[in-house]
């Protein structure tokens, strides 16, 4: 058991706004940092694009954990998508955790262009902690 | 608005007369110039929503009908989609219906300005497949238990109901708290205003005892509700429940189709965006070592939440539609409480007040960043 654990290398579906977030991932790769693995980052046009719906695909497809990211607030390219985008991800984190589901496999994080080693930290540490939490056991689920 | 006044409407014959011949008179001085009201069918065992032109039909309206074969607010929807019209019309019906209405109004699927929603107080409606079995039993188990406010026999979620007087149309029919023989009629909006205005009923009546008897009971109510849910919670959350709950899904989407503010003209869950190669399917197949069909029983459940749980108004509706009676509505209102709760938002209890996906503020929220524990 305890191997297995060890060995678990989690799945992580990143949504990353164009603009900031995924040029700051582009830096902290060209910077060297050290990004793990379990990162599959999928280039968004704002954050406020990401419907909860497809978050919840990923989820409930058996993604270990999913990282939105997004300009900070004020920095939007579109102005205020990201403030949308707070409101969405807290009704998808709301309905998630009601449900008795495990939120914490979700995160919202703001990542500036210029922000390559914040993007390198926060990336490390969901994937920490998702480590922590083990596989999302939906996984395995066949009645889905 | 301040706290709404009212007028006391003593009524001839029946509470129900009396509401009718309102309406009628509204329509005689061209207040109105038609009606949206429930109607007994010729057979008698069934209700439908009606536009009402010709008011020598009014003798089979019946307002607050034992169920609710329609959400009302679809009724007001199919009429006014297109656009406001120009005619005058009147809805009536239950408070639920008409805060789905104002719902539908924000999302654009209906227009009010022609409108005028009068709502009334509910005492719950039977739950369809209950009224279906034996009608007649069913009639009159529904006044007994409308006049004792007996909620027992009703939905799940009208048991659990604690808005069935609220106010958000422009007039409300109270007969919580009214003497023997009289109803209030209460004004709720300006529009409401003006039409008492033109029916010569002034506001000037004490209704105190409405209020008081309202509070009473939403008070009562909202503490069965918090528990309900919290029962439901322990029975329904986390994921082997939950995957219990909705095991015997058919995937009919009836509890979409029914719902009045499900507003997507294409539901996403019917488009392409899910179905997959076959490849897709083997594949996930592989994963998991075998995949349930049809698929996407949860994802649509979840979706759906996603989306509308904000303008839920826990009608039940899509429930009653459940032919595998999976608790839906249940489990609707649970999740809509805490989704609105985050905003502060109750669907439909203004026009106002933006939806709140549409609207942000810039200091909020801010827990759900970056939270790591
Ligand atoms: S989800 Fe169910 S309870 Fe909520 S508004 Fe729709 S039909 Fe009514
Ligand atoms: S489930 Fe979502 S996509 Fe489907 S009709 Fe409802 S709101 Fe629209
Ligand atoms: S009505 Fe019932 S069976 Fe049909 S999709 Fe909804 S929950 Fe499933
Ligand atoms: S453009 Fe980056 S969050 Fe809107």
């Amino acid at each position: 058991m305890t191997k297995e654990t060890e060995k678990f290398e989690p799945r992580i579906v990143g949504f990353l706004c164009n603009w900031c977030s995924y040029a700051g991932a582009d830096l902290a790769g060209t910077s060297k940092l050290k990004i793990p693995s379990s990162l599959t980052p999928i280039r968004v046009m704002c954050s406020s694009r990401i419907d909860p719906v497809l978050v919840t695909t990923a989820f409930l497809h058996g993604a270990d954990g999913v990282l939105i990211a997004g300009c900070h607030p004020g920095d939007c390219h579109y102005d205020k998508g990201n403030y949308y985008a707070r409101r969405r991800f807290a009704v998808l984190k709301k309905v998630i955790e009601g449900l008795g589901l495990e939120s914490d496999r979700l995160r919202l994080s703001w990542v500036s262009a210029s922000e390559g080693q914040r993007f390198a930290e926060v990336i490390n540490e969901f994937n920490e902690k998702i480590k922590k939490m083990g596989p999302n056991p939906i996984k395995v689920k066949t009645s889905l | 608005m301040n706290k709404p006044t009212g007028a006391v409407i003593s009524a001839k014959s029946s509470t129900k007369k009396s509401i009718i011949d309102f309406l009628e008179k509204a329509m005689d001085k061209g207040v109105f110039d038609a009606v949206i009201v429930p109607m007994r069918v010729p057979a008698g065992d069934s209700f439908a929503y009606v536009l009402i032109k010709d008011k020598s039909l009014f003798k089979d309206a019946f307002p607050i009908p034992p169920v609710m074969f329609v959400q009302g607010a679809k009724a007001v929807s199919s009429v006014t989609r297109l656009g406001k019209g120009n005619m005058k019309i009147a809805a009536l019906m239950r408070p639920c219906e008409i805060r789905a209405t104002i719902e539908l109004a924000k999302l654009g699927q209906t227009d009010l300005e022609n409108m005028t929603l009068i709502s009334m107080d509910c005492p719950g409606v039977l739950p369809t497949s209950d009224f279906l079995s034996d009608p007649e039993k069913g009639m009159k188990q529904f006044d007994e238990a409308a006049k004792n406010l007996d909620d027992k026999i009703m939905r799940p979620v009208c048991q659990i109901c604690d808005k069935s007087s609220m106010m958000a149309g422009d007039l409300h029919i109270g007969t919580l708290g009214a003497k023997k023989d009289t109803f209030f009629v209460i004004s709720n909006s300006q529009k409401g205003n003006d039409i008492l205005d033109k029916l010569g009923i002034s506001l000037k009546d004490n209704i105190d005892s409405w209020h008081a008897k309202v509070k009473n009971i939403s008070e009562e109510k909202l503490k069965k509700r918090k528990k309900a849910h919290k029962d439901l919670k322990s029975e329904i959350g986390g994921l082997d429940n939950l995957l219990d709950a909705y095991n015997q899904c058919i995937n009919c989407h009836n509890c979409m189709r029914v719902c009045p503010v499900c507003y997507c003209r294409l539901c996403y869950f019917d488009s392409d965006n899910v179905k997959h190669p076959s490849e897709d399917y083997l594949q996930m197949a592989e994963s998991k070592g075998s995949i349930r069909f049809l698929p996407d029983t949860i994802f649509f459940q979840m979706g759906r939440m996603m989306h509308m749980s904000l303008s839920c108004v826990s009608c039940g509706a899509c429930e009653d539609a459940c032919p595998v009676s999976i608790p839906v509505a249940q489990i609707f209102s649970m999740i809509s409480d805490e989704t609105q709760g985050l905003f502060d938002y109750v669907s439909g209890r203004s026009l106002e007040e933006p939806l709140p996906l549409v609207a942000y503020k810039e200091e909020e929220l801010h827990e759900m960043e970056d939270a790591n524990d």
